[in-house]
């Protein structure tokens, strides 16, 4: 156990000496602050501690909704935009050298010598490299709860569920970085092999929740032109003279439409299905994320989107929507409806299996 | 029960991938107590062996012991000391971090380490740099924090690859008795170098590596013995009892003359004064010449038939790269 601490201890040394991990945490304050200086009035939002307002009559402070915004922005936006994207790309450039660092010629055998075995050593020093984003991701979490708790009351302790979640979400990268780290000892190419992983699991998403969305549309386009043909055969037998010309040219219409949304329905779902087995084998990173958003709208009675868009003011039903909204919604609800286990299940299996390998590499490679 | 042999090494055998044949069958024994000298042109396998008796390289066939436990006894490293060549430290560290660092590898717990750190850092004069990070230190004060890391956990078996690498010659020597102190206390102490004239006086036993195989292995005095040989000089012109005296060459230096001869020839050197003294020569130097260990190192090369033997890389069984 001491050897292992000593290697955390070493791992936060380290960071702790990097420009970069205290321009990061320098960075979090400041979207903190940003957060933090967001409020609510009668009349409705105020931002830069009351230097601006914008006049709401849905949401200012005596609305139900001030809450729902307020762990929107947080979750939707600040957790997905500043911490996914832009704290995680510090963080890889922060973390990548570690690994080829560790094990370049001169530096390994000190530790390799150790009465302590490859796997452990590994281990912890995978452990250190997490170090980066636990101890970012806590600093800004606590001032987020604090905020939210200022702004709005909501002392909601499933805010530092962001903890747990950002980190497992570097985890599937870094994961690869480790592995390239080892197997190359190149800082550039673990840091590019991880950004183009990375990216490639964001598209292979967005592409399969896309091409579901346009399988989603074109089954609900074929549901109406359905019921529109069978309203247009109806008509054309309760018709008479010259409007039955035009109710059979309209259903005619109506045909080719059915058959044209049926043949991109069906070449749709040819890609649909390849595209959900490689989604399969990458890990949740988006997912994974939004779990949180998830946790804190789990009680709520609408989503933070319904808010955004206006929808939830809105009088008219969801089913006068156009097809693409609707589709959007189902796959929304398809997302927001995935257990728990899927995401992080097959997401922890791919990590795992990137770790066994790259343990591997370490334990039978020569330094 | 404990045997003499602190490292027992039988048939190092280690391939790189490409074909790189670093060891090829080395066979020695590194008796404790001992400060044991392991000598080899560049690419020789020295370091390799030193980092497979380590564990930081795998073997492709060993059969062998340290401190009595098969190599590659992880446990068994606890009593190891060990300061790589060319080592690169956390340049973020200080030198009493650093320690640190390394001793909780060791599992020594805090108290433990706080006391041992002061104590080395005295040791290897480096206590008024301790709370200095390593990264701002020359090579010569990186070498003594390296020392006190492979020193840290109190070993019975110190290896030493390249100690003096960069350190200044008052530096050197202080290394050197720092060795003989560490003897004294009845550590054994392998040391892998290139300065043949520094582990020549503190060596009791050395081993010469030459592409990865074992060409001399003995005690300097041992090795060194078959080409001792003494010398007379004496004045005057060349003495006509020479061809009377059997092995004894006779060369010319100005109006002097050199009589040598070679081996354990006390008597005959005796009987060369006699004779000259009873011609009324003037006997103007006796001395016993021996082998220095950098006149064997080289005769080792010579004669392994590696004429290309000090150039750098290991021998190779097929393609070359590690």
């Amino acid at each position: 156990m001491t050897a292992v601490l000593s290697i955390l201890h070493e791992s936060w040394l380290s960071l702790r000496a990097q420009g970069l991990f205290k321009l990061t945490m320098g960075l979090n304050l400041l979207v903190i602050v940003a957060f933090a200086s967001i409020g609510f009035t009668d009349t409705g939002v105020s931002m830069f501690f009351g230097l601006s307002h914008a006049d709401s009559e849905h949401v200012n402070a005596n609305s139900p909704w001030a809450k729902l915004l307020y762990l929107g922005i947080f979750s939707a936006i600040i957790v997905n935009v500043w911490l996914a994207w832009i704290a995680t790309g510090l963080a890889l450039l922060s973390t990548s050298s570690i690994f080829p660092n560790f094990v370049s010629q001169g530096a390994v055998e000190l530790t390799l010598s150790r009465p302590i075995s490859r796997t452990k050593i590994f281990l912890s020093k995978y452990c250190g490299g997490l170090l980066f984003v636990v101890m970012q991701v806590s600093v800004f979490t606590t001032g987020a709860f604090l905020a939210a708790g200022w702004r709005v009351g909501a002392w909601d302790p499933a805010i530092f569920l962001a903890i747990p979640l950002i980190t497992l979400f570097y985890s599937y990268l870094f994961c690869i970085n480790v592995f390239v780290g080892i197997w190359t000892r190149s800082t550039l190419t673990a840091l590019i092999v991880t950004l183009v992983f990375w990216f490639s699991a964001f598209s292979l998403r967005t592409a399969e929740n896309l091409v579901t969305r346009f399988v989603y549309s074109t089954e609900i386009q074929m549901q109406r032109d359905d019921e529109r043909i069978g309203e247009l055969m109806h008509q054309i037998e309760t018709a008479h003279g010259p409007a039955i010309t035009t109710f059979e040219t309209r259903l005619d219409e109506q045909q080719k439409s059915l058959e044209a949304n049926r043949t991109a329905h069906e070449k749709l779902e040819a890609w649909q299905g390849p595209l959900q087995v490689a989604r399969w084998l990458v890990p949740e990173t988006s997912g994974t994320i939004n779990l949180l958003k998830r946790s804190l709208e789990h009680d709520a009675s609408a989503t933070f989107e319904d808010l955004m868009s206006g929808e939830l003011f809105r009088e008219s039903p969801r089913r006068n929507r156009n097809a693409d909204f609707e589709a959007d919604a189902k796959v929304s609800d398809r997302e927001n409806a995935r257990p728990v286990w899927w995401v992080l299940g097959k997401s922890l299996g791919f990590e795992a299996v990137v770790l066994a390998a790259a343990i591997w590499l370490f334990r039978r490679k020569d330094f | 029960m404990t045997s003499d042999a602190a490292i027992t090494i039988r048939d190092a055998h280690k391939t790189f991938k490409g074909g790189v044949q670093a060891l090829r069958g080395v066979s020695m024994t590194v008796n404790r107590g001992q400060i044991f000298g392991l000598l080899g042109p560049n690419g020789a396998g020295k370091s390799t062996l030193v980092k497979i008796l380590m564990t930081v390289i795998h073997p492709t066939l060993i059969d062998g012991d340290l401190l009595g436990k098969p190599v590659g006894h992880r446990a068994t490293l606890r009593r190891v000391g060990y300061l790589p060549e060319h080592h690169r430290f956390p340049v973020y560290l200080t030198a009493e971090q650093l320690l640190h660092y390394y001793g909780g590898l060791e599992g020594m717990r805090r108290p433990e380490r706080r006391a041992r750190i002061g104590e080395l850092l005295d040791l290897t004069g480096m206590s008024a740099w301790a709370r200095k990070k390593v990264g701002g230190f020359s090579k010569g004060m990186q070498q003594r924090v390296g020392l006190a890391q492979a020193l840290l956990h109190d070993p019975e078996l110190i290896l030493l690859d390249e100690p003096t690498d960069g350190v200044d010659p008052v530096g050197r020597r202080e290394i050197r008795q720092l060795l003989l102190h560490l003897q004294s206390q009845g550590r054994t102490i392998l040391v892998n170098s290139h300065i043949l004239a520094e582990l020549e006086p503190i060596c009791q036993q050395v081993a010469i590596l030459v592409k990865g195989k074992l060409a001399r292995e003995g005690t300097v005095a041992e090795l060194t013995a078959d080409r001792q040989r003494w010398e007379v000089e004496i004045d005057g012109p060349e003495p006509t009892w020479i061809d009377t005296l059997k092995g004894v060459d006779c060369r010319t230096e100005g109006t002097h003359h050199c009589l040598s001869i070679g081996g354990d020839a006390a008597p005959m050197v005796q009987q060369m004064i006699d004779l000259a003294r009873g011609e009324g020569r003037t006997v103007r130097r006796v001395e016993r010449i021996g082998e220095s260990l950098e006149d064997l190192f080289i005769r080792s090369l010579e004669e392994s038939g590696e004429a290309d033997a000090a150039t750098p890389g290991a021998a190779s069984a097929g393609k070359a790269g590690k």
